[in-house]
């Protein structure tokens, strides 16, 4: 049975396994703890901020490719892993429970934001990529814009063309009122990353609408307008889904970053004011 | 002031000779040598004349006796006449002195400096004349036989002697040595490289005759004693195998004859010449000598790719051994097409069946086929003999991309395009990336624009310094920057657009112009596999997303585990 699992599902149930076991380990000596009267916190705390660090060291592997440090996939998987390791910790270190203090509030929300932005990226990077090949070819992020400008540039001539040849001012109208500003910039974009067509269904309609007034010539025109739209809205989702994929790593990262200054600061504090016995 | 420190000349194929220490004496005794002293002075033009090839071509290499010149599996380039002495060529037998050390890996700290001493600027050069001075390859080091009377006595040697000439199977393949020859005497040799061969080759049709010749026979006999169904044959029953054998070429040198990938309209096997036809009688075994061909069978008005053949591989032998089994006449099961130019071998049935098959172990026999895979239709069968789905089959076949062993295969399902990999390239490359991560794709599987690093390495043909080169041990596919002049012809021959010119640039950023005419000097640069770094490709190590691999496409094998990960 096993040999006809792939090696990325067994990866992830030996993965799973590995933080399930950890975390029941974690509340077993939680609860020995709570039942002999010791106090742990300082344990899962420091516990906490170590592995926050090490997780914070995947982003230095990711820039400094030149060392023979494992490879990057390997570092992500420690990294998910690691991250559902630190909120069990965290869970266990703040009694699963809601902040009450200043302080206490400005650790838990980045702690909670870092969490979310992390679980969020971890499911775009895994749905994102297939979606986006069933929209068109996978453009070049930097050499969308530059797509986006020729697809552009072929409907304005077109617009342009068939008041010229048809003599008729139909579509440079349409073209004029609607297509123009659809086709300067990206659109769409939220409607893209939750999957709804309905935008395309409607201006496909409105092409489709205007072949009854327009010759022979000015059908092949609206047809090829069409298939730009097509190709425009292909690239939008193209545009939205990469975007998306490279803005929750600004989220992410830099409130890592500032969540490991509290934490470092809410140590010291804590051991200053640290009462009882030692 | 600025434009000084940016100008130099342009530089040239003459500016680094094979062997800058050769002499005028040395040179005239070449030319007086065998080989060298039958060629017609007069065929060869006043700016590329005999005596100018082999100064910048030849040297030549004095060895002991015990000495390795060449060793079986290495990567080179050059042909060998001897001048004086004698050497022994050594089938099948691999000396065990280890292979030469892979490129030198830069020290730990050394490669963590990178991080701060890239160069802002984009393909910026140090021009200085020792840079330019780096000799073409470095020589494997001094190599010998610990026991040669052991191994003369153990082992089926051929000796060669003054004026006999050796290496041009690899030469002419592009592939590696067929066989080690080792000093039997204290001897000299003289070295010509690939880009002088090319060209004498190109002046003197005696020459190109008798090197052609040499080719012939001799890569016969190493095809037959590296093909493992002649390998239980005693030399006098190869020889007569081998007089049997009939040669032929196909195809063209275009990997792509109509200038563009196959289109279904104009029938996918369009330029691809047909070798053998199914349904007709099997009369040969065909081995296919170098190259690549496809296997097809006939689905209604088409035909279904089954699989493709390279150097090594054989056609035809399964009906041959039910012929022979007493099954009357066995047509072929497939055709058989050239992709791009192919060599074969005809081994005539009657042969096989007289010689070979009677003694072969039982284990290399092949198995029929199975009747429940034949009983089922062509379009209900979900994957190739291969092992990989049939339209993947078809796309890396129709793209070519079966040339590749170091194919950048990226799993668009998985890549989020952080570019991870193009940040890693560059940070191993003074800041330029070597590679562009897009490129022809088939569902989820995308062939980057990457070095492929190919089984048939066209791009090294026509290099005329020899810049572009394999690795000694590795066969991997490097440009010399400090030799490359610039000229383009690799860049134009690769067939898949992976070498790209680029103009370079002072440390301020620059562009060098050449001194006389003020146009930009060019380089071509390529994927080098990360040669020198620590760890390996540094692109496949930098994606977080188990999306990208480096892939030997000769091996279907690695994709499709690859495939089903």
């Amino acid at each position: 049975m096993a040999a006809s699992l792939t090696r990325f599902t067994r990866r992830r149930a030996r993965n799973t396994a590995l933080v399930v076991g950890a975390t029941l380990l974690l509340v077993a000596i939680t609860h020995l703890a709570e039942t002999t009267l010791h106090d742990i916190r300082f344990v899962t705390g420091w516990t906490l901020f170590g592995l926050i660090v090490g997780l914070a060291l995947f982003d230095l592997r990711r820039r400094i490719p030149v060392l023979p440090l494992g490879s990057a996939s390997d570092w992500e998987q420690v990294h998910i892993y690691g991250g559902w390791c630190a909120v069990a910790v965290f869970l266990t270190h703040t009694g699963a429970g809601l902040p009450d203090g200043p302080l206490e509030i400005a650790l838990w929300i980045p702690f909670v934001a870092v969490t979310i932005s992390g679980t969020v990226g971890i499911w775009l990077s895994r749905v994102l990529p297939k979606r986006m090949r069933d929209h068109g070819a996978r453009e070049l992020y930097d050499r969308i814009a530059t797509r986006r400008a020729e697809i552009a540039a072929e409907a304005q001539a077109l617009a342009i063309s068939s008041a010229r040849d048809t003599g008729s001012v139909t579509i440079a109208d349409y073209y004029q009122k609607e297509l123009s500003a659809y086709f300067q910039r990206p659109r769409n974009a939220l409607a893209h990353l939750t999957g709804y067509q309905g935008h395309l269904r409607l201006q496909q309609q409105q092409i489709q609408s205007l072949h009854r007034y327009v010759d022979a010539r000015g059908h092949k025109i609206l047809n090829r307008l069409s298939e730009l739209v097509e190709i425009k809205d292909d690239l939008d989702y193209q545009f939205a889904a990469q975007s998306a994929l490279r803005l929750w790593l600004f989220v992410h990262v830099p409130l890592a970053y500032g969540l490991l200054i509290l934490i470092a600061v809410h140590a010291v504090l804590a051991h200053a004011f640290e009462v009882g016995p030692s | 002031m600025s434009a000084e420190t940016t100008a130099i000349s342009r530089p040239r194929r003459w500016d680094n000779p094979f062997d800058p220490d050769l002499s005028t004496a040395d040179v005239e005794r070449i030319l007086a040598a065998p080989v060298f002293r039958d060629l017609d002075p007069n065929r060869f033009p006043p700016g590329q004349s005999l005596p100018d090839i082999v100064r910048n071509d030849a040297r030549i290499n004095r060895y002991q006796r015990g000495d390795i010149v060449v060793l079986e599996g290495d990567y080179g380039n050059s042909v060998f006449v001897i001048l004086s002495g004698k050497v022994n060529v050594l089938y099948g037998y691999l000396p065990e002195i280890g292979r030469p050390p892979r490129r030198a890996r830069r020290p730990f700290w050394n490669a963590l400096a990178q991080l701060w001493r890239n160069s802002r600027e984009i393909e910026t050069r140090t021009l200085s004349p020792s840079a330019r001075a780096v000799h073409m390859r470095a020589n494997r080091g001094r190599a010998y036989l610990p026991d040669i009377e052991r191994v003369i006595a153990e082992h089926s040697v051929t000796p060669l002697e003054h004026g006999d000439m050796f290496g041009e199977i690899s030469a002419l393949s592009r592939g590696p040595r067929t066989a080690t020859v080792f000093a039997d005497t204290d001897c000299e040799l003289i070295e010509l490289r690939w880009q002088g061969l090319r060209d004498l080759r190109a002046r003197d049709p005696d020459l190109r005759e008798r090197v052609d010749h040499l080719h012939r026979t001799r890569s016969l006999l190493a095809h037959l004693s590296e093909s493992p169904l002649f390998a239980h044959l005693d030399e006098a029953t190869i020889a007569l195998v081998a007089q049997e054998i009939r040669f032929e070429n196909h195809g063209t040198q275009e990997l792509f004859p109509t200038g563009e990938l196959p289109t279904e309209s104009g029938g996918s096997l369009a330029g691809e010449p047909l070798i053998a036809e199914e349904g007709s009688l099997t009369d040969d075994l065909i081995m296919i000598r170098a190259g690549f061909a496809r296997v097809t069978e006939h689905l209604d008005h088409g035909n279904r790719t089954v699989g493709y053949l390279k150097n090594n591989d054989v056609f035809g032998l399964e009906e041959i051994v039910r012929q022979w089994r007493g099954n009357g006449s066995v047509p072929l099961r497939n055709s058989l097409r050239a992709i791009g130019y192919l060599d074969i071998l005809r081994v005539p049935a009657v042969v096989m069946e007289r010689y070979v098959l009677p003694t072969m172990p039982e284990h290399l026999l092949p198995v029929a086929a199975d009747t429940d895979i034949r009983a089922t239709p062509v379009w209900k069968r979900d994957e190739s003999a291969t092992g990989i789905e049939q339209p993947l089959v078809d796309f890396l076949i129709d793209e070519r991309i079966i040339n590749g062993t170091q194919s950048m295969v990226i799993d668009l399902d998985r890549c989020t395009g952080c570019d991870d990999c193009v940040k890693a390239c560059a940070a191993t490359h003074d800041g330029n990336p070597r590679f562009v991560r897009q490129g022809p794709s088939h569902d989820d599987v995308m062939i980057a624009n990457a070095c492929m690093h190919c089984v048939d390495a066209v791009c090294l043909i026509g290099c005329p310094t020899g810049a572009i080169h394999r690795d000694l041990s590795s066969g991997d596919v490097h440009i010399n920057d400090d030799t490359c002049i610039g000229c383009g012809t690799c860049s134009r021959s690769c067939p898949y657009g992976n070498i790209v010119m680029v103009e370079i640039a002072d440390k301020a950023g620059t562009v060098i112009t050449d001194r006389e005419t003020g146009a930009a000097i060019r380089r071509a640069t390529k994927c080098d596999l990360c040669a020198g770094q620590l760890g390996g490709p540094a692109c496949q190590r930098a994606c977080p997303n188990d999306a990208l691999v480096r892939l030997d496409m000769s091996n279907p094998g690695e994709m499709v585990a690859w495939l089903h990960r």
